[in-house]
């Protein structure tokens, strides 16, 4: 069960990676394998929270167990929202492959790499039950805030001196809110780690 | 009657103390969480296939029919970031979280032999590897070469011939347009006048670039010819920002020079004001108006510090290690905006370092940045006379 939640931390990174690595570099053909590849990501995701549900019912676990099983249907809820933002970055690339000028987009790609690197220490931290991880996930938090803020007010200036970007700078503005939810879900999932490994 | 009691005591205490013993054992881990595997030497555990594996100069893996992995080498310990101890009886994808390497082991599980190309890691620590799997003894062994620096090299270097084709075309395209209009207006006064300038304009911005090229061959391959002398660091900024004092007015930004001390350098006068004057050119082409810009020269121990600070949008992270490179641009979408060749960089860092220095770039992005050029300090020679005063303008 534990290496299932593990697989799904794989695949939502990697769908988060990919996702913004296409948006930046344009490459229509690794957005379309991320909108693919959500199906496994939600497949996943019911299986490990069917396996959960049983688990609990048959074994009736207590203490630790439970805090551990209880834990994980958290973590996998919060890694398959993480695989639905991916499949709206996703979107998003496709809808602006076509858009010659695109605002703002090394803030966006800056603040994408900062949210990969929070969900690739979170996944990290639930693994090896590490708090120091889980800790430094949680400390991004004001980095996070300050690139989403600074991107916002960058698509904002550029969209006021130019008219001609408005259109792809409403589709990177939910870019923006997709990755900060992206890091949001990236620490509750160093919150959890943290509760399912008490000191 | 009182050791009864006691005897009871003893006896409900030890219970409990077994009670608890019991539910600490149970609540230790759930059976299915961690699979670990009795060490039963096996083919896995072979010492001469582990210690063939152990002299491989690629990471390799050794897993058995259920997925669980049974020995690791150093070249992977390192290359994963990840303990042999730790990552020994647990499965696969609790050790490197790839589930396209996942596959590949269970298909190598089934009997077949797989060769693809695998991404892990976050941004700044983004690694492409080379992951062959092949059955081994009913399990399998994956080898994974990191083919991360080979394709950065193949990308840069794409990129640079790319880069130096268009810079090249562009004037060429240009200055051929020109000259076709002045050749077919036979005698026409107008139109000499109007292009034969500009198409002196396009060829010096050729020569320009391909002076740029050979300077960053000439610095690359070590040939650089130094002309040293002992001068003071603060005199070469003084004049550089001189120079700028005039753009950075009209361009609405603050230029400061924090000078407080001499500070003499052994170095070639012309090369480190190239050095200077490309700092500070990048400095105010990025920072909007109302910034500033700050040259510091200072001596930190043994070397003698030009810091020039900036107030401006400064570098992604992840952008950081490149900014160096030839032709790296951090933001595509605004590069067309600016007219740098893009070897300005990469140039001063080879003249830096030909003067046995180093030049480095900090930034917080959003917050500006900061480029330190460090250089061996020499004392004041004895003889020289200097002047005094040092205009600081603001």
């Amino acid at each position: 069960m534990r290496a299932s939640v593990l697989r799904l931390g794989a695949l939502c990174l990697d769908s988060v990676r990919s996702a913004s690595r296409a948006l930046d570099r344009q490459n229509v053909a690794v957005a379309a394998r991320v909108i693919a590849g959500d199906d496994e990501i939600k497949a996943l995701w019911r299986s490990v929270e069917a396996g959960c549900i049983e688990m609990i019912w048959k074994q009736q676990p207590v203490a630790n167990e439970l805090r551990e099983i209880a834990g994980m249907l958290q973590i996998v809820n919060d890694l398959g929202r993480i695989g639905e933002r991916a499949v709206e970055i996703a979107k998003a690339t496709i809808k602006l492959a076509d858009v010659a000028k695109k605002p703002a987009l090394g803030e966006v790609d800056a603040m994408a790499g900062l949210a990969v690197e929070m969900l690739a220490n979170a996944i990290r931290a639930y693994d090896q039950g590490s708090l120091d991880l889980a800790d430094k996930v949680i400390q991004r938090a004001d980095d996070i805030d300050d690139h989403h803020r600074l991107g916002i007010a960058t698509l904002g200036s550029e969209m006021e001196a130019d008219a001609t970007v408005v259109a792809a700078g409403t589709i990177l503005l939910f870019v923006l809110a997709d990755l900060e939810r992206v890091a949001d879900l990236a620490q509750n999932i160093a919150w959890k780690t943290k509760d399912i490994y008490p000191l | 009657m009182l050791d009864a009691l006691v005897a009871a005591l003893a006896g409900i205490i030890a219970g409990v103390a077994v009670t608890l013993l019991v539910v600490r054992v149970r609540a230790g881990r759930i059976p299915s969480v961690a699979p670990v595997r009795p060490a039963a030497p096996g083919p896995y555990e072979d010492d001469r296939t582990q210690r063939v594996l152990g002299a491989f100069p690629f990471a390799a893996f050794l897993i058995d029919s259920a997925g669980i992995v049974r020995y690791v080498n150093e070249v992977a310990e390192e290359l994963f970031e990840i303990q042999a101890q730790r990552a020994i009886g647990q499965a696969l994808i609790a050790v490197v979280p790839s589930v396209a390497m996942e596959r590949q082991a269970i298909s190598a599980i089934g009997g077949e032999t797989s060769e693809q190309d695998v991404t892990i890691g976050d941004f700044a620590r983004e690694r492409t590897l080379g992951i062959t799997a092949h059955p081994f003894e009913g399990g399998a062994v994956l080898v994974a070469a990191d083919r991360t620096a080979l394709l950065a090299i193949e990308h840069v270097r794409r990129e640079f011939v790319a880069n130096v084709s268009h810079e090249l075309r562009t004037p060429l395209s240009a200055i051929k347009l020109m000259l076709e209009t002045v050749l077919i207006s036979d005698d026409d006064a107008e139109a000499r006048t109007l292009f034969l300038p500009q198409i002196a304009r396009e060829v010096d911005r050729m020569i320009r670039l391909v002076e740029d090229l050979l300077e960053l061959a000439r610095s690359e391959s070590g040939n650089l010819l130094l002309r040293r002398e002992v001068f003071d660091l603060t005199d070469v900024a003084t004049a550089v920002v001189n120079t700028f004092a005039q753009r950075s007015i009209a361009a609405g930004v603050e230029l400061d020079l924090e000078a407080p001390e001499e500070v003499f350098v052994d170095a070639d006068r012309n090369r480190i004001t190239q050095v200077a004057l490309n700092l500070l050119d990048n400095a105010l082409r990025h920072t909007p108006t109302g910034g500033s810009v700050t040259v510091e020269i200072a001596s930190e121990g043994s070397n003698a510090l030009l810091r020039v600070r900036d107030t401006g949008r400064g570098i992604p992270y992840h952008d950081l290690p490149h900014i160096f490179e030839r032709f790296y641009v951090v933001d595509r979408s605004r590069s067309r905006e600016h007219t740098g060749t893009g070897l300005g960089l990469s140039i001063a860092r080879h003249l830096v370092e030909a003067h046995g220095g180093t030049l480095t770039a900090y930034s917080v992005y959003g917050r500006g940045a900061t480029f330190v050029c460090r250089l061996p300090r020499v004392e004041k020679p004895p003889t020289e006379q200097n002047a005094t005063s040092t205009p600081i303008f603001s």
